[in-house]
């Protein structure tokens, strides 16, 4: 994939004021997001994904900054932007989010229809009657029948799926160039997870945005992304393209994140998880972050912070292990035979990924 | 349903507390009759009990009485007659006692049980007007029925005959500007303040001075006079005199009259009104101002004013405010400018008005952090919108709803704030009554109030739910739901 770069972080610090002290939620993060693809990134909780992507469009909460770093998009460092004035140019209309509770990110009071007009109205000027006419499209677009007759009810009479296609539609609204799905099918049931994946897919064939998505699901990972980036401890800690991320991850971490795939699970065996906690960010962290949960630690991890090591063109990992100096560590043996596994469940490995 | 039953509850225990906890003789406290009664033991006894069964706690028979009821012959009236020996005994049976004055009449006495009288105020409690209520032995001919007139004004009107009330329904300018007397609320007599008017028209009928003005009686004449022709019911014909006769053209004679001021309610519900709306327009700005500048210097010093409201005794706080009124030369008495002043109303509306805002902000200011952090309009923000269409489209909207249902509740506070309120200013309405007839043992009267501000608040809650269906479309829904 030859693709231009369309946004690119360029060492992201993010700090939180909590009464008195300091939080650094982003820690020094760089990341290159290529036009039309869909970057997945995953992590465990409290990782830094949702605060990583909201620095984008400026959607910190109020007691967070961007201390340091850069976000280039379309020629010009978004952190430059100071008032909410200019972010609003940005946000829906450019880049666009998906938030996770389809149920409460909808104004209950107000119609459907008119949430979605609102948009259009403000980011393409249209007229009242216009934006109407355009959200009934988008609505029958985005899999609501009858949406003539939807367009003037609450809320409160979707279901959470259908709620989820409006936020969707509301966010293609505008045909933003990325889309930030903020975990975005973690509040609906199995199957209408599947058909809200299934709707972004091929909402991005025709629209040809670029996407985030972040998710702990791998399993939707490996159906919809093309890339992926490992977060732990507001770092990025491995990246590259999925079939380097599953098949021949670098990073500890990664394993650690991979092996305890439910779908790996056997009948009889326990499930695997990663022993300890994520370090406590309110600290400054000395060395590898995970070095205290990381079985194959050395020294140098509780010392020195790795850097990215280049694995190939497109994956990188942050682990001494890469270093030449490191003893040769053979990942676990569920990780050798990932592959193996994985193609035998075509529920997690999905029918369309090329 | 509940509103009512709730209603029911409160006045029956008010009921109950007022006629069985206060000592009965405690009533007769401030009424000077008694003591011109003093030394004559049968007229005194007599004279109170007759209050008592006015008032609606005992059943009173004097031997007069009991002769009457039961159409003996003159006999009976005699003391210690065999014919009214014989009476009496079914009396005794029927659960009365039985007492005799010095000279040797009877006169029975039996005090009503707690459910009788609970039964007794809700069986008086309405009182239907209608055409057949009038009785009058020296006017057989007395026309009845309901009809449609021109009143004295030229305004279209529903007037009666053989009704208590001559009109029944009737417009003029004062508020609400329709008026009916079809139903009355009857909560008994006041005593002993007020003595012998209806409780209710103690604090519903206008108060200061007489409002002369020229009118126009039916008969021609014409003269200067307070009558309020509205107000005329039925006068028996034997109490009919010569002045009756040259103003009214029928029995419908008895009057009352024009006054300057208004009555108690209006007095209490213009106050508390204003109160509520000034409450409203400094509370919401303020509140929404603090949580947008949550942690700043206007956030700091509304929660300090808060908490100070909070912490500050009410009635510290009122004379406070009013020595403040002093220093600019307002009144600090109701009664030095009187009604028609505005700087009588200032001081009292301004102390209202504060007391009721410090929940409201702190109210509103929670509500608003809550809506900033919800996820809507977290996804509003990420839409692209900016604060201000956020606030104006979005938040506005929800706050409403429970704004809406929240001023029920505002005005009982307000309610309770003008008790101490009115007491300090001396301001002639409801909320100072109840103190007054506390203080003064008007039972009825302490009745009366406890059922008008519990119907008050109870019915404001009812309409907070039903303001609140008709705004809110998720309630609406569930309504329709419901009656599928
Ligand atoms: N407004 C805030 N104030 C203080 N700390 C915050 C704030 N927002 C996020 N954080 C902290 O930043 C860290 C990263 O949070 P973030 O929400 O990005 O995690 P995440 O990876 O999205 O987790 P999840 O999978 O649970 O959504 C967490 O430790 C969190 O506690
Ligand atoms: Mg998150």
């Amino acid at each position: 994939m030859e693709n231009k770069i369309i946004l690119s972080a360029k060492n992201i610090i993010v700090k939180f004021k909590v009464r008195n002290r300091v939080l650094t939620a982003i820690r020094n993060v760089s990341l290159d997001l290529y036009e039309k693809e869909t970057l997945a990134i995953v992590g465990e909780s409290g990782s830094g994904k949702s605060v990583f992507t909201k620095t984008f469009t400026g959607m910190l909460e109020t007691n967070g900054e961007v201390t340091n770093g850069e976000i280039i998009f379309e020629g010009k460092n978004l952190l430059e932007n100071k008032k909410d004035k200019d972010w609003e140019k940005i946000r829906g209309k450019k880049i666009a989010t998906v938030f996770q509770d389809p149920m409460t990110s909808l104004n209950p009071v107000k119609t459907i229809g008119s949430q979605i007009s609102e948009v259009i109205i403000k980011h393409q000027g249209k007229s009242k009657e216009e934006a109407k006419e355009l959200a009934i499209e988008l609505m029958e677009k985005v899999g609501i029948q009858n949406a003539a007759v939807r367009f003037n009810e609450y809320p409160f009479m979707y279901s959470g799926g259908m709620r989820q296609r409006i936020v969707i539609a509301i966010t293609l609204a505008c045909k933003p160039e990325i889309l930030i799905c903020d975990e975005p099918t973690t509040a609906l049931d199995v199957t209408i997870q599947a058909q809200i994946i299934d709707l972004i897919k091929n909402l991005q064939k025709e629209y040809g945005f670029t996407t985030i998505y972040i998710t702990h699901d791998l399993g939707v990972v490996a159906n919809v992304a093309d890339k992926v980036a490992v977060m732990y401890a507001g770092q990025i800690i491995e990246q590259g393209t999925v079939e380097e991320v599953f098949y021949n991850p670098k990073h500890p971490y990664t394993w650690g994140l991979l092996s305890s795939l439910p779908q790996l699970g056997e009948k009889g065996k326990k499930l695997y998880a990663i022993s300890g906690t994520p370090p406590s960010l309110f600290e400054e962290i000395k060395g590898d972050a995970f070095a205290p949960r990381n079985p194959y630690a050395m020294q140098i991890d509780y010392e020195e912070e790795p850097p990215m090591f280049k694995v190939s063109e497109t994956h990188y990992a942050k682990t001494w292990l890469l270093d030449e100096r490191a003893p040769f560590v053979e990942p676990p043996v569920e990780i050798r035979q990932l592959h193996e596994r994985l193609s035998k469940m075509p529920s997690v490995k999905g029918e369309t990924n090329e | 349903m509940r509103a009512v039953v709730s209603l029911f509850i409160v006045v029956s225990i008010a009921i109950v507390m007022v006629f069985l906890l206060i000592p009965r003789d405690r009533i007769f406290e401030n009424d000077q009759s008694i003591s011109k009664l003093s030394g004559k033991k049968d007229l005194l006894a007599a004279y109170k009990l007759g209050k008592l069964k006015d008032l609606g706690y005992l059943d009173y028979k004097a031997q007069k009485e009991i002769c009457e009821i039961n159409q003996a012959s003159k006999d009976c009236f005699s003391a210690g007659s065999s014919e009214i020996n014989e009476l009496i005994k079914i009396y005794e049976k029927d659960g009365y006692t039985i007492n005799k004055t010095e000279d040797g009449f009877y006169y029975v006495v039996k005090d009503y049980k707690t459910s009788r009288l609970i039964l007794n105020f809700y069986s008086n409690l309405i009182k239907i007007d209608h055409t057949g209520v009038i009785k009058d032995p020296n006017n057989l001919e007395l026309e009845r029925k309901v009809y449609f007139a021109k009143d004295h004004n030229g305004m279209l009107s529903i007037k009666c005959s053989g009704c208590e009330n001559q009109y029944l329904l009737y417009f003029n300018g004062s508020f609400p500007f329709i008026h009916q007397n079809f139903i009355k609320l009857n909560f008994g007599i006041s005593y002993p303040t007020y003595i012998g008017l209806n409780t209710f028209s103690v604090i519903s009928n206008k108060q200061g001075e007489l409002k002369n003005k020229e009118i126009t009686f039916e008969t021609g004449t014409t003269a200067k006079s307070a009558i309020n022709l509205h107000s005329c019911t039925y006068k028996m014909t034997e109490a009919i005199d010569d002045l009756d006769k040259a103003k009214f053209v029928n029995n419908y004679a008895k009057c009352t009259s024009n006054y300057t001021d208004p009555s108690m309610i209006e007095v209490s519900y213009i106050m508390g009104i204003l109160s509520l709306v000034f409450s409203y327009l400094i509370s919401i700005p303020l509140g929404v101002v603090m949580a947008k500048e949550r942690g700043k210097l206007i956030d700091k010093i509304g929660i300090i004013y808060v908490n100070l409201m909070i912490a500050v005794p009410s009635l510290a706080f009122i004379f406070f405010v009013r020595n403040i009124g002093s220093l600019f030369k307002l009144p600090d008495k109701f009664s030095q400018l009187g009604f028609t002043d505005v700087r009588s109303y200032i001081m009292p509306v301004i102390i209202l008005t504060l007391l009721s805002t410090s929940s409201l902000i702190i109210w509103v200011r929670r509500y608003m952090v809550d809506q900033t952090n919800s996820d809507y309009v977290k996804f509003a923000k990420a839409k692209g919108l900016s604060e201000k269409e956020i606030f104006n489209t979005h938040i506005l909207k929800n706050a409403i709803i429970p704004i809406v249902n929240g001023i029920p509740s505002s005005i009982i506070l307000s309610i309770g704030g003008a008790v101490i309120t009115e007491t300090i200013f001396a301001i002639p309405g409801m909320g100072k009554m109840l103190p007054d007839s506390i203080k003064a043992v008007n039972n009825n009267m302490v009745i009366t109030l406890t059922f008008i501000f519990t119907a008050l608040s109870v019915f404001s809650l009812v309409l907070g739910d039903v303001l609140m269906a008709l705004i809110d479309p998720r309630i609406k829904l569930d309504n329709k739901g419901g009656s599928r």
